[in-house]
């Protein structure tokens, strides 16, 4: 199983990942395009390292694929997560995790075609649900899990919410985390929570290889831990 | 300045058109000056609310200056936060940085025991947090700035309540700067008015207008007519009968002026 993680960068050589991180580029603006170029596997802000790790000691077994979005230069930075992300869908990874969103209406439909063409190549979008009120794309389309966080200290927790946007929580509070030059903190966060069903969902996938999103999503509910009316 | 091309030059309505944005330019200088300090205070007051209602031992808003890019902290509250005031990062560092590039709210805890990220950029401010959350302050689909709280007196971490609670207190910020910041972003905001009205202007093109409309403000700054504008700004605290005696004064000078253009230079 692959797993995409854009975000910040992973760190290539961080004893949380394990050696999985198989593949690491970055979205770079060229002459003001965002262009997909190598990358060395380092991570600008810890923050990728953190979601990798979490998914790496949930399930060992997974190939890590990163995509650096976040750069110096902030111009166009929806502009470039359009495109990491569009890499991970034409790769492709089995299940990419997204810890970021665009606030910009300009870039909807943009990620609408990409959540679109992600769900018709069962490629699973596992996205943080942003919590400031107002747009949030893609984490807000139906086709992607989205996640918040819960504060129950168990990564393998996780609940399904009958009543969307926001579809699912996972342990997103006081998270023991991997940071940036081979260093740990603790996270809170529905960022730190995503990776948990990003996780879970790349196990399921490894058992169970020709699932739709919407059955995985299915799957996801059945055996969340909340009780639901039968 | 980039040369305009000549189709656009001798165009009627783009020379109209470039009027208005003087005309805007101009009126956006004065509201800057009768509104000094108005964003300084809101965000001051948000501070203060944010660190006393988490009980925390700093609370600050970082906003993203240009040239060069930075993060640049502009107020804060609460008995560690006055120092940090004034200093700035760069966007692409530590949690602050985070929190700018992606618009998510983050916090972390056990911050002070490892010393080999964010407790950089913290010792730089003077103040070495245990734990810190930050959420961005978003303003028209935009992220402009970040609002963080330092280390709960209590010693507990932030919670994702908190998160949320400090997301509302976000929300408010991001509120007072967009109703403030019409001067400051002047240059980005009549840039942004070009784009929606003429969508198929070049960069060059809408930068060389944008350019024209806000030249001289700057250069203005010293004339009587902004110096009067200062004036004025400070009367807002005067009493009502004061107010009607420089309303009075400044009659007495218009009259004076009408009568001078009627009937020539005496």
């Amino acid at each position: 199983m692959t797993v995409g993680i854009v975000d910040s960068g992973v760190e290539a050589d961080h004893p949380a990942l394990r050696g999985r991180l198989i593949e690491s580029v970055a979205v770079e603006l060229r002459d003001g395009e965002p262009e997909l170029v190598p990358d060395d596997g380092t991570d600008l802000f810890g923050h990728g390292t953190a979601c990798a790790g979490i998914v790496v000691g949930m399930a060992p077994e997974v190939e890590i694929v990163s995509v650096r979005v976040l750069g110096s230069d902030l111009k166009g930075k929806g502009a470039a997560f359009a495109v990491g992300l569009d890499h991970m869908i034409e790769r492709p990874v089995n299940v990419a995790n997204l810890s970021l969103s665009s606030k910009s209406e300009a870039m909807m439909p943009v990620f609408y075609d990409l959540a679109d063409q992600a769900y018709f190549k069962r490629v699973m979008l596992v996205s943080a649900v942003n919590n400031v009120v107002g747009p949030s794309y893609p984490s807000l389309f139906s086709s992607v899990f989205s996640v918040a966080a819960h504060s129950e200290p168990d990564p393998w927790r996780f609940y399904y919410n009958p009543n969307p946007p926001v579809e699912f929580g996972a342990w997103g509070m006081d998270v023991p985390v991997a940071w940036r030059g081979g260093g740990q903190t603790v996270g809170t966060g529905n960022s730190f929570a995503a990776p948990h069903i990003t996780a879970l969902v790349a196990l399921i996938l490894s058992k169970h290889p020709g699932l739709t999103p919407f059955e995985m999503k299915a799957v996801l509910a059945a055996i969340a831990d909340n009780e639901r009316p039968a | 300045m980039p040369p305009l091309d000549d189709t656009a030059a001798a165009s009627d309505d783009l020379r109209t058109g470039l009027l208005a944005l003087q005309e805007v330019a101009r009126r956006a200088a004065a509201a800057g000056r009768f509104q000094v300090h108005a964003e300084e205070r809101l965000l001051q007051l948000i501070v203060d609310a944010t660190a006393s209602l988490f009980g925390a031992e700093a609370a600050s808003i970082a906003l993203f200056e240009r040239d060069p890019d930075r993060l640049e902290f502009r107020v804060a509250g609460g008995e560690q936060g006055s120092d940090v005031v004034g200093m700035s990062v760069a966007p692409t560092e530590g949690i602050v940085g985070y929190v700018f590039s992606t618009g998510e709210s983050v916090a972390l805890s056990d911050i002070a025991s490892d010393p080999r990220f964010d407790r950089q950029v913290a010792e730089r401010t003077g103040y070495v947090p245990r734990s810190v959350a930050a959420v961005p302050l978003v303003t028209d689909e935009q992220v402009v700035g970040v609002l963080q709280a330092l280390d709960k007196h209590s010693g507990e971490t932030f919670s994702v309540r908190d998160m949320e609670l400090l997301a509302t207190f976000a929300a408010q910020a991001g509120a007072a700067i967009s109703g403030t910041r019409v001067q400051h972003d002047l240059p980005l905001l009549l840039a942004s008015a070009m784009r929606e009205l003429v969508p198929d202007m070049t960069d060059d093109q809408v930068r060389a207008l944008v350019s024209t409309a806000t030249n001289g403000l700057d250069a203005d700054a010293a004339t009587p007519f902004w110096a009067l504008v200062d004036q004025v700004s400070r009367l807002r605290d005067l009493g009502e009968e004061e107010l009607d005696l420089v309303g009075d004064m400044l009659g007495v000078v218009a009259t004076h002026q009408s009568h001078r253009g009627r009937f020539g230079r005496r």
